[in-house]
């Protein structure tokens, strides 16, 4: 019986190809469509991405107007614009520290938030810190580009404890993820 | 002292007299006697009960009767459970995530059954897990026919954990990729997903089946509310964008989706938009919409704002007549309001909270507030169809 050998018809594929071009054909239409490349339009992304964002107040959230980038116990601090709970920099943590014997969940729910002194926008990670009872100090609930619980990656809804020891809710910290 | 006066004196000195030995009499009647403790039961559900839920980490559910504004009882609703209630009346069912040693040890999810009457504990159903989150609804549900209770669970991957109601044993898990939450239909149940679309789950056969409708809706654009309202009796639903469409849906295994139409432009006013700067009243809340079916009138908590406030209290009630697609009664409100929710029988009456869980009934037929009902609770709130 017969096997079916991927080497030998891969060989034969290729033979055949070989055997039907020429390097001077080849490298001929290399050529033509180097020469031509300028012609076509680049990809949908990188022209998406090369157009420059809109930064004009018109452009900006209620939040992103107002946010300051000075005190982050604060709810209208430039990072938490799609935090909601207790911040953690007010219960013995920081922006992006448990308080102690809390427990950082290894998941979070994500928000883009602009940077009022560069003019950026970048992504924030909003981890619970879990494992305790309730910090009920500096309670925010901001809202830019919060989804329902249907798209749960950018719903501030949930509970974040995910993956810890327990799912008690502490607070919640906003880690800098990199430029959005 | 003039004889006038003299004899008011007299008269009034008599009815004092009078009055005292009465009050005395009435002292005679307080109960002197040795009692025996014991401890009240609660009648069937009643379609004119509010169930209002603590606020967010606070546990019980007290009733409240429309009627009277009093508390009836309280279910045993812990932290972050749920709560639905037997379409026969039997039993309140509680889906909740507790630990062995309180706040770690064990983690244990249990479907807790409860007599509707006596409120004494009849069961504990143990399942796989389920979405912790901070009450909310849509996340339970029970069959139609009260045979299963679907759990909604999140790990953060999206799945349905069914209960055998019957049985009060454990099913099966179903996954639900991209969607969440649970209207339940006869041959299983819908769910709204991530794509903007409606999943119909078919649990008749061994086999769940998925089919997905075409999207009516943009998640990222504008995306319609979590806390949709769903009538189980009507296989209908009310859905509310961020910006203010309306989308009424009949839900079954193939669910069929109205053109929406605007909240504000039913008022006469400028349709919501999603442009910052752009300030417009706009739907916001948590349970923010209460729908009563037999009327098809919804009752929408509105605020001034710009988009991405969609979680603000209400400033305003607004009663929109689904039928005609009119708005036809704003109500302003002095509290702000987190929830909101209608009894259904034909006397309707709202119940509405605020995050200081103060709550108040609204009499529909007059549209008159009731007196602030103090620590009644600040979560969502439950009522049942008319039997």
């Amino acid at each position: 019986m017969k096997l079916f050998n991927p080497d030998a018809a891969a060989e034969k594929l290729l033979r055949r190809f070989a055997g039907g071009t020429s390097r001077r054909g080849m490298l001929a239409r290399l050529g033509g469509a180097l020469v031509a490349a300028p012609v076509f339009p680049l990809l949908p992304v990188s022209r998406a991405g090369a157009a420059k964002p809109d930064r004009s107040p018109e452009a900006k959230t209620a939040f992103a107007r107002k946010a300051q980038t000075v005190d982050d116990t604060k709810c209208d601090y430039w990072r938490y614009c799609a935090i909601d709970g207790a911040l953690c920099s007010c219960c013995g943590g920081g922006i992006h520290t448990c308080p102690p014997g809390a427990e950082s969940s290894p998941v979070s729910w994500v928000g883009t938030c602009m940077n009022p002194e560069d003019g950026k926008a970048y992504m924030i990670a909003y981890r619970d810190c879990c494992g305790k009872p309730m910090c009920t100090q500096c309670m925010c609930d901001n809202q830019d580009r919060e989804t329902p619980l249907y798209v749960p990656q950018l719903n501030n809804n949930i509970i974040w404890c995910f993956g810890t020891q327990s799912m008690e809710y502490h607070c919640s910290t906003a880690v800098m993820v990199g430029p959005a | 002292m003039s004889r006038h006066t003299s004899q008011a004196f007299t008269l009034r000195a008599a009815a004092v007299l009078i009055g005292t030995v009465l009050a005395s009499g009435a002292q005679a009647a307080v109960p002197t006697e040795p009692e025996t403790p014991n401890v009240a039961t609660l009648a069937s559900p009643n379609p004119g009960w509010f169930y209002v839920r603590g606020g967010f980490d606070t546990a019980g559910t007290q009733i409240v009767d429309s009627a009277t504004g009093k508390m009836v009882g309280m279910v045993d609703t812990s932290r972050t459970s749920d709560m639905a209630v037997d379409p026969a009346g039997k039993f309140y069912y509680v889906s909740e995530t507790i630990w062995s040693k309180g706040n770690r040890g064990t983690r244990q999810d249990l479907l807790s059954i409860y007599d509707a009457n006596s409120l004494k504990l009849q069961t504990e159903v143990s399942f796989p897990g389920r979405l912790i989150i901070g009450a909310q609804v849509n996340n339970f549900a029970i069959s139609p026919d009260g045979k299963s209770a679907y759990i909604f669970n999140l790990t953060p991957a999206a799945s349905v954990n069914i209960v055998d109601l019957g049985k009060r044993k454990f099913a099966r898990n179903v996954e639900l990729p991209g969607c969440a939450g649970l209207m339940p239909i006869a041959e299983g149940l819908v769910s709204v997903c991530s794509d903007g679309s409606l999943a119909s789950l078919n649990l008749s056969g061994g086999k769940a089946e998925i089919t997905r409708s075409v999207p009516f809706f943009s998640a990222t654009n504008d995306p319609v509310f979590d806390a949709y309202n769903y009538s189980v009796r009507r296989k209908e639903a009310v859905f509310l964008s961020y910006t203010g469409l309306i989308y009424m849906a009949k839900i079954g295994l193939k669910p069929e989706v109205a053109a929406p139409f605007s909240i504000q432009a039913a008022a006469g006013l400028r349709p919501g938009d999603t442009k910052p700067l752009d300030v417009n009243w706009l739907p916001g809340g948590r349970q923010l919409t209460a729908w009563h079916h037999a009327s098809n009138h919804l009752y929408v908590l509105m605020h001034i704002g710009e988009f991405w406030t969609q979680k603000d209290p209400g400033e305003e009630i607004w009663d929109v007549d689904l039928s005609a697609k009119k708005v036809v009664k704003r109500f302003p409100l002095e509290d702000h309001i987190d929830n909101i929710e209608v009894t259904q029988g034909d006397k309707p009456k709202l119940f509405v909270n605020t995050g200081k869980n103060d709550g108040y009934i609204l009499d529909l037929a007059t549209w008159t507030l009731g007196p602030k009902i103090g620590a009644i609770g600040g979560g969502i709130i439950a009522t049942v169809e008319a039997p």
